[in-house]
């Protein structure tokens, strides 16, 4: 069962808690039985209940046996039943009812007499039967022996007889009676154990509260107490018997606390433990007894106390809370030593807590679970920590710190506390705490030795937990340690993760601190190169004296001198950004966020730094690197540029979150049902994000292109300085400031890259050409003026000695001319010199152009030496003039009318107009006028007749109409003078060619629209006829032609009844052909006449040889040209009455021509 | 008496440092930044399970000569008081209380319109107050 039961048992000075049990009658007969019974009792468990309310707890418990001895019974009232024969067995063989009438019967009347004289209520009696094969063939007798003792000694407690077959024969069917007697002792034993716990339980309350009363000793109490917790331990209650040793723990940690402050009443047995120290034996967990003589010290009834503690936790399975127990113990120890002013040799207290804190790290080594490293490794680190700084102490004391050698005194001390540890031999492979620390006492390299050892150990652990400070914190001890050892680079690198670690946190002072102490160790190494880098950080940091600041920064300005080869450093604190202006420039159009400056001209920035440096420092240069844009915009904006041209030091400092705006937003949430679920807001923003730390190694980037002082050296003082950078913009394209640099010496400070980014744009203006017309359309046939100009951009132009020039030319139709005033040739190509090259010069050349008139759409070329594309310009000209003419026609008499429209912006002044028609003569309708005035949009006709004879076929005429033009008007545009020399231009001549065909009269058609007979009006809604004659001119008869009539009657006015359509064959006859429609009036008043087109009818059958197949199956209709029907009812009306109404005119339907 | 007491932004750098011993103040930093560890410990462990409301985040870490308490409001300032360990008529309830008296003196002083917050407290009557806290003259 519980295996520490009998490694208490077997361990010197551990009092045995297992109950009594004491056996009478037949002992012979138990004594056969005694092993196996011992052995089977702690088997199982057995629920105990208890009073007050506890919960039942399932228990083992086993027992010790004696034999019955009425003198050793306990007294009445007696408290410590514990220790007492607490149960009581009668054991008898006896199955035949005589014998135990006899003899039995007496035994154990007496035997009961006895114990209820002492008022003991536990006792069993136990009836052994041996079986015999004959007994069980017989019939059961009428009363056995078990019955007989029932009914005599246990009328009302029946459960206190019982039987049992004897166990000594194996045989199954003992089992099973075994195994009631068994419980049945468990049962009855522990209600009886219970009792006496609880009597004791008493009796300790009663003890404590009389713990302030004169003459009370802790120790009685204690060991009372302690009687309690191995009670508790004994019955496997670990966690009941931690909380009495817990409770000891608190009351005596109470009595120190109370004693120190004066309420001693009744304590003075605390004085006894204000002996000066003697030993310091190391704390052993595990089996253990408090020593006895001379009385415990302190620390040794501390360490039991804590052992025992211990014990049961590591019992329960708690490593960790042994290891998380261990440190809070041992500064209570410490603290207690001193309360209670208990003098000890120099180095013993922390001789003891190094050997007891290494002793729990061990127990917990050998106890640890895989799964529990991580709870357990959380208070182990501490642990080694101290471990470690008591080893220092140790060693500080003995003089074993490296660097010194002991004295004699010292190396007494070391003897002197190594016999005040006693001798705890662990095993050669794992040494003791005792050897361990001996060990370590003995020279100083197995000190130095054990001592990086456990802070290593400790380093680790608080690494492996992610107590990174601690770490860093006990790294700074190494650090120092190394340092006494002359390790300064194995320092350094302790120290330089402790200065991250507190500039990560921003503990300036700290970090300060550490920066010295790094100083210190780079100076020790020689290592120039970081000790300036370091100096220079000292100087810079305002946490730090002033004295030390300024001595540093000599110190950083002399070393600098020794340096060989160019050393960079971040600016970190040393200097700090304060504002970055880009001077001049003008801010882009294309874009807001750039500054614009053009090619070859000075970029000048103005860079205002403050310096954390103590005094004055010269520097050689300045520089700020220039990159170009090589990403597309687009990844640039992500990156957050800024829309002017200058960053301050609010941009240049991160971003306070605290202080950005929070972007809050409605968050809806809806159901299915698209009912709402429920409203909230939400930030987008998240501004609580965490800013990644800002200790981001600075890259030093290429300085390749860079704007800079120059070479002049200057200086920067404490505080604001204003540096102006400048440089030359050469290349084109966007350039983003990035890093700042600073020369001192050797020593080049970096800046970060300037977030947001900084940038400009160097941008280079092409040379352009322009050819412009004046502000008016461009004309054809007149001689105008158009402006060439060429801008030189923002470089000058390669010329190689030669001048510029510049060719153009002109599509065919169009000549140009360069010489304006003296008005030299007109050509198809002309070169003009530009004599001003410099930048953003403009020349402009005024050239003529004379359109050709029928032409339109021209084009100039521009052919420019600085590129090879030549440049094409669209012109497009208009005619002065619009002419249009038309055909009139009476009978057969032919009328041509020319209308001519100006589109000229200025009045047009004309005159002299004449038409020609072939060899034929033309009669003007107007009286030759002079010269008129035609305004832009302005119409002018001239109808003419043409006299021509009547033929069979229509020759096509030749006609030419001419006009003679001038720009301006004849007489106001004299006034303007300012008007160009247009104005007093000679007049051109404009013709207007055109032909004239199928003019020949073919066909009169006369329509006229009668009522019918015996009618006298044309009524709305009555039929009338419509008479078409269709007679043929006489010269013009065509033998066999048929024509095609319809009537076009608008639907709204006519309504056609029957048919519409027909045709009308000419044969040798030239008479008139008369049809006759019938039409009806849909409203009255005057009426035009239905419309009567005629149309050439070409049969279906016509010419079948010369056409193809389908258009002979189908008769065709060509129209007539205009001019070839003449219809002589055109215009006419006739009046149409309302149906029953009298007629408003009773005249005769009039004929209106 | 306390000796210390720290106020810790939420970036775990130090908005206010005052103890009772200025020679003392490096030593006490460096126990206050590693006591630092512990509260983020705490935090990330017990975030879930803790109820919001208590701040107090008890003895963070005790040393032979010093115990050191720890506070935490929720926007994750860090209230630090460090008691010598031989003083023992400090238990949790007075130090719980102290630390309530510096939440109060804090929300009062970032109330202040020219109080930028994250930078580090320095107004001469947060310090007077926050000292008599320290010495528990209030």
């Amino acid at each position: 069962m519980n295996g520490a039961n009998e490694e208490e048992s077997s361990a010197p000075g551990i009092q045995d808690r297992r109950p009594i049990i004491t056996c009478a009658g037949e002992v012979e007969l138990f004594s056969c039985i005694e092993d196996r019974l011992s052995v089977a009792l702690p088997q199982e468990v057995c629920e105990w209940r208890r009073s007050l309310g506890r919960p039942a707890r399932s228990v083992h418990i086993s027992a010790t046996f004696t034999p019955y001895n009425q003198a050793a019974l306990p007294r009445i009232n007696q408290w410590d039943l514990i220790r007492q024969p607490l149960f009581h067995i009668f054991w008898t063989e006896c199955n035949d009812v005589d014998q135990y009438k006899t003899t039995i019967r007496d035994e154990i009347e007496v035997w009961l007499k006895e114990l209820i004289a002492k008022d003991i209520p536990d006792w069993l009696i136990v009836v052994v039967e041996n079986f015999d094969g004959k007994r069980a063939n017989k019939l059961l007798p009428r009363t056995t022996v078990l019955d007989k003792i029932r009914t005599e000694f246990a009328t009302k407690q029946g459960d206190r007889c019982i039987s049992v077959l004897n166990p000594g024969r194996e045989e199954s069917r003992n089992a099973d009676s075994w195994r009631g007697l068994v419980a049945r002792i468990r049962h009855l034993l522990l209600t009886s154990y219970g009792r006496a716990v609880s009597k004791l339980e008493d009796y300790v309350r009663q003890q404590r509260e009389r713990r302030n009363e004169p003459g009370w000793n802790f120790m009685g109490y204690f060991k009372l107490q302690e009687e309690l917790a191995q009670v508790l331990e004994m019955l496997g209650l670990y966690d009941e018997a931690l909380v009495q040793y817990d409770e000891l723990d608190a009351l005596f940690s109470q009595f120190v606390v109370n004693g120190q402050s004066g309420d001693a009443t009744g304590s003075g047995w605390l004085s006894e433990f204000q002996r000066s120290l003697e030993r310091w034996h190391a704390l052993k967990l595990g089996p253990c007894a408090l020593p006895t003589e001379p009385a415990p010290s302190l620390l040794e009834l501390r360490a039991y106390l804590y052992s025992k503690q211990a014990h049961m936790l590591l019992l329960t399975n708690k490593v960790w809370e042994v290891a998380s127990r261990c440190l809070p113990f041992l500064h209570a120890c410490s603290r207690e030593l001193l309360l209670l002013e208990i003098s000890a040799p120099p180095g013993a207290v922390a001789c003891w807590l190094f050997l007891a804190s290494l002793e729990v790290l061990h127990t917990c080594n050998r106890h640890n679970q895989a799964d529990q490293v991580e709870a357990y490794s959380l208070h182990t680190a501490c642990l080694w920590a101290y471990a470690s700084q008591k080893l220092r102490s140790l060693g500080d004391l003995c003089g074993l710190m490296p660097g010194r050698t002991p004295t004699s005194d010292q190396l007494h001390a070391v003897v002197y506390l190594s016999a005040g540890m006693g001798d705890c031999p662990g095993k050669p492979e794992s040494p003791s705490p005792t050897d361990i620390l001996k060990q370590a006492l003995r020279s100083q390299t197995s000190f130095n030795k054990t001592y990086l050892e456990l802070a290593e150990l400790a380093m680790c652990t608080y690494k492996h937990i992610g107590r990174l400070r601690s770490a860093r914190l006990v790294g700074r001890e190494v650090a120092s340690f190394y340092v006494l050892l002359g390790e300064v680079q194995k320092a350094a690198a302790f120290l330089t993760d402790a200065l991250r670690t507190f500039e990560q946190d921003n503990w300036r002072d700290l970090a300060a601190q550490s920066q010295v102490e790094l100083a210190e160790c780079y100076r020790k190494a020689g290592d120039t190169r970081k000790y300036v880098r370091a100096c220079a950080a000292i100087a810079a940091a305002s946490e730090i004296d002033n004295l030390i600041r300024w001595s540093y920064f000599d110190e950083m300005q002399n070393s600098l001198l020794g340096l060989d080869r160019t050393l960079i450093v971040p600016f970190k604190n040393i200097l700090r950004i304060e504002s970055v202006r880009i001077v001049g420039g003008a801010a882009s159009k294309s874009s807001a966020t750039a500054i614009e400056v053009m090619q070859d001209s000075q970029v000048e920035i103005e860079l205002i730094v403050e310096s954390n440096f103590p005094r004055e420092i010269v520097c050689a240069k300045a520089m700020i690197a220039v990159e170009a844009d090589a990403k597309d915009a687009a990844t640039a904006q992500k990156r957050g540029r800024r829309s002017s041209s200058v960053i301050t030091g609010k941009d240049v400092r991160q971003q306070d979150a605290l202080l950005q705006r929070l972007r809050i937003q409605r968050h809806l949430d809806y159901k299915e049902n698209k009912q709402l679920s429920s409203a909230s807001v939400v930030c987008r923003n998240a501004p609580l994000k965490r800013a990644d730390s800002n200790v981001s190694p600075v890259y030093h980037s290429e300085f390749n292109d860079f704007l800079d002082t120059g070479k002049t050296p200057f200086v920067i003082t404490p505080g604001m300085n204003v540096v102006r950078l400048s440089g030359r913009a050469e290349r084109v394209g966007k350039f983003y400031l990035g890093q700042v640099a600073i020369h001192i010496n050797l020593m080049e400070l970096i800046s970060v890259s300037l977030t947001p980014r900084l940038c400009y744009e160097v941008l280079r203006e092409e040379p352009s050409v322009r050819l412009d017309k004046g502000e008016a359309a461009l004309l054809s046939d007149i001689e105008q003026i158009m402006t060439l100009s060429v801008t030189i951009g923002s470089y000058a132009i390669e010329t190689k000695g030669e001048k510029i020039k510049v060719l153009l030319k002109s599509s065919s139709g169009l000549s140009i001319c360069g010489d304006v005033v003296n008005g030299g040739e007109f050509g198809n190509s002309l070169e003009i010199t530009i004599e001003e090259t410099r930048p953003y010069s403009t020349t402009v050349a005024s050239i003529r152009v004379l359109a050709e008139v029928p032409s339109k759409d021209h084009q100039v070329t521009i052919i420019c030496p600085w590129s090879s594309k030549s440049l094409p310009v669209t012109l497009s000209f208009a005619p002065p003039l619009k002419i249009s003419w038309r055909l009139h026609t009476v009978k057969h008499r032919k009328y041509v009318q020319i209308t001519v429209v100006g589109q000229c912006d200025r009045d047009l002044s004309i005159g002299d107009s004449s038409l020609t028609v072939s060899d034929n003569k033309v009669v003007p309708f107007h009286s030759s006028v002079g010269a008129q005035v035609l305004p832009n949009g302005m119409s002018v006709s001239f109808t003419y007749e043409i006299l021509v004879r009547a033929q069979k076929e229509s020759i096509p005429l030749k006609a030419e109409f001419r006009l003679r033009y001038a720009m301006g008007g004849s007489g106001h545009d004299d006034d303007d003078d300012d008007d160009e020399k247009g104005s007093v231009e000679e007049c051109r001549e404009y013709s207007y060619p055109f032909e004239l065909s199928n003019y020949q009269t073919l066909y009169h058609i006369r329509a006229k629209v009668e009522p019918t007979k015996g009618s006298e009006f044309c009524r709305v809604g009555t039929v009338c006829h419509l008479h078409v004659s269709v007679s043929a001119a006489a010269h013009s008869f065509h033998g066999g032609s048929s024509l095609m009539y319809e009537v076009l009657a608008e639907p709204s006015v006519w309504a056609v009844c029957g048919r519409t359509a027909g045709v009308i064959s000419f044969e040798s006859d030239s008479d008139a052909e008369t049809v006759v429609l019938d039409v009806m009036p849909l409203n009255s008043g005057f009426l035009p006449l239905p419309l009567v087109r005629l149309s050439k009818y070409i049969p279906a059958d016509f010419g079948n040889t010369d056409y193809g197949k389908n258009e002979l199956l189908h008769p065709r209709l060509e129209p007539f040209s205009a001019g070839q029907i003449y219809n002589g009812s055109k215009g006419e009306q006739v009046h149409v009455i309302n149906t029953n109404s009298e007629p408003f005119s009773t005249g005769a339907p009039t004929l209106l021509t | 008496m306390a000796i210390c007491v720290a106020i810790i932004g939420k970036d775990n750098s130090p908005k206010y440092f005052a103890c009772s011993n200025p020679d003392d103040e490096i030593n006490l930093q460096y126990k206050v930044l590693s006591s630092l560890d512990v509260i983020e410990e705490k935090l990330n462990t017990a975030n879930k399970v803790t109820d919001f409301r208590e701040l107090f985040l008890g003895t963070l870490y005790s040393l032979e000569s010093h115990k050191i308490y720890g506070y935490v409001t929720n926007t994750k300032i860090k209230f630090i008081i460090v008691v010598d360990s031989t003083n023992t008529a400090l238990r949790d309830n007075e130090i719980r209380s102290m630390f309530r008296k510096i939440h109060s003196i804090y929300a009062d002083n970032i109330c202040n319109p020219f109080h930028i917050p994250g930078e580090p407290i320095t107004s001469k009557s947060f310090h007077d107050k926050a000292t008599s806290i320290m010495f528990g003259t209030v």
